[in-house]
């Protein structure tokens, strides 16, 4: 089990707070996308010198939840929780550098956290609308600074509700790393096929969130040019990516001008 | 008496739109953005009412129930700034803004959902994991520039918009199209999906799975996969039901010896 010294202990408040404070992108502050995992991810990892882990968790978790949206009343599972938290805990629980399996099995430990997050979030929501009423019944010449005072206290209660997360799922993640260490062989390369699997599941889940057909033109026609210029012509992936876009592009002015 | 309520100016409207970034800081499920919006137009209002009783008035009617796209909120702030300064300088005394509000926040709520969460921010997400798969370090730059280009932009403009039109959605609409555009960056997504796939052999060592050594038989079995999971996903399930199934798949297939 790895040892909680003064050393770890540090790094996990200064993930808390870091996250905390990006998380409040979210929702409170405006929502500019720093909160996303394809983000957070390589930032995390770039904080606590992992930088290829957090690349890998924010990649894997990014096509995985970016279609779980924010409309209505509808609490959205926490990516950005469930993302910092999988970075730290393979970059924190891994004493020699996080490996593949340890990746995915951090994965696996924030996708167990997200109900416990979407249950947080709705509390907090819950709990804000004693300040907003309480701003909103005030009248007279302090109207002003009540509502200065209500948008602080949802910021500050935004803030909070993440950081005691970390503070509460990091340790734990960190300390189920030791038990990850005594499962037997199969776990380990299970793992692994699990990393590597889940971009699949998050291109499928885009599409099925985007298209209504199973077998869809557009994606057909993208994964032919990709084909034909990435593996036959050998042309760079980058310029791959935006021949793609512009097989999507004139495709749908195409189809634009028959309609 | 009434002496600065010709001079909205534009530091007036920036210093709303600064306020505006905290609209959910807030957020409740009882008022939603109630608070955030009153927040944002206060000083506005304290601008145009010099007399306390009728700036008393003002608040609370901007104390009503709302909750829209907390992008395309601008829009309809800044309209309601307009309505207020036409109101409080007698131009139009009439001016329903309560009744504006009510009006613009249910469709302009659910076009905002469709184009920004569910076309620019996909686009953005997926461009910028095709890059990461590839193993650039740029890709959160590219997800926050390719996302936020937009999302200021027309958060900004659509502020300035709602104005100087005084809240014509129809002049909006035919301004930025967001239905056409909407659907072009779903079809980009799309393409640049198949991109991803048709690039398999081209991805971090980390993410290529183990299907074929043959370039374009990997991503032929990719293609495929994805196909299947696309059409088993049409079931129904949350992203948290196919991660925990994946993980079981890959340890079923450990155990059996097939990896």
């Amino acid at each position: 089990m790895p040892a909680f010294d003064m050393h770890i202990i540090l790094k996990i408040l200064g993930i808390a707070f870091a996250g905390g404070v990006i998380g409040l992108d979210r929702t409170a502050v405006g929502q500019f996308m720093i909160s996303q995992p394809i983000v957070v991810g390589p930032l995390t990892g770039w904080m606590l010198g992992e930088p290829a882990a957090g690349i890998i968790v924010g990649a894997a978790l990014e096509l995985i939840w970016v279609l779980d949206m924010p409309v209505g009343t509808f609490v959205p599972a926490d990516a950005t929780i469930g993302t910092v938290s999988a970075t730290a805990i393979a970059a924190l629980g891994a004493p020699y550098g996080a490996t593949l399996p340890l990746i995915g099995f951090s994965i696996l430990l924030s996708t167990a956290m997200v109900t416990m997050t979407m249950k947080a979030e709705g509390a907090v929501r819950t709990w804000n609308s004693r300040f907003s009423e309480k701003a909103l019944s005030i009248s007279g010449p302090h109207t002003g600074s009540a509502l200065f005072r209500a948008q602080c206290a949802g910021i500050a209660l935004f803030f909070l509700k993440s950081f005691v997360l970390y503070c509460i799922f990091i340790p734990l993640g960190i300390a189920a790393t030791g038990l990850y260490r005594h499962l037997p062989s199969a776990f380990p390369r299970a793992l692994s096929l699990f990393v590597k699997l889940l971009p699949l599941v998050g291109v499928a889940l885009v599409v099925r969130k985007l298209t209504v057909k199973s077998f869809d033109q557009y994606v057909l026609a993208g994964f032919a040019t990709a084909v034909l210029f990435g593996q036959l012509m050998h042309v760079p992936g980058v310029v791959v990516l935006l021949l793609t876009a512009a097989v999507g592009l004139i495709g749908v002015r195409y189809s634009e001008r028959r309609s | 008496m009434n002496g600065d309520r010709d001079t909205i100016g534009i530091t007036d409207l920036l210093a709303a739109f600064g306020r505006a970034l905290f609209l959910q800081a807030s957020w409740s499920f009882e008022q939603m953005q109630t608070a955030g919006f009153a927040y944002a137009i206060e000083p506005v209002l304290k601008k145009l009412y010099p007399d306390p009783a009728e700036y008393e008035n003002r608040v609370k009617l901007h104390s009503e129930y709302f909750n829209t796209q907390p992008y395309f909120a601008s829009f309809i702030l800044g309209a309601a700034i307009r309505l207020e300064q036409d109101r409080a300088t007698g131009r139009n005394a009439a001016a329903d803004v309560s009744g504006f509000k009510a009006a613009m926040m249910a469709p302009l709520g659910a076009l905002g959902d469709s184009f920004f969460w569910g076309a620019l921010k996909p686009m953005a997400a997926v461009a910028a994991v095709a890059v990461a798969m590839d193993g650039s370090w740029w890709a959160p730059v590219l997800f926050l520039v390719l996302f936020n280009i937009w999302h200021l932009g027309l958060r900004l403009g659509m502020l300035f918009w709602g104005y100087t039109s005084g809240g014509d959605a129809v002049a909006l609409m035919a301004r930025y199209r967001f239905t056409k555009m909407a659907r072009r960056f779903k079809v980009i997504s799309l393409a640049m999906l198949g991109g991803i796939l048709g690039m398999m052999q081209l991805w971090r060592v980390e993410f290529r799975p183990p299907l074929s050594s043959q370039p374009v038989a990997l991503s032929l079995s990719g293609f495929f996969i994805t196909l299947v999971l696309v059409a088993i996903m049409r079931r129904g399930g949350s992203p948290v039901k196919f991660m925990l199934g994946l993980a079981v798949f890959c340890l079923a297939l450990a155990y059996a010896g097939v990896i």
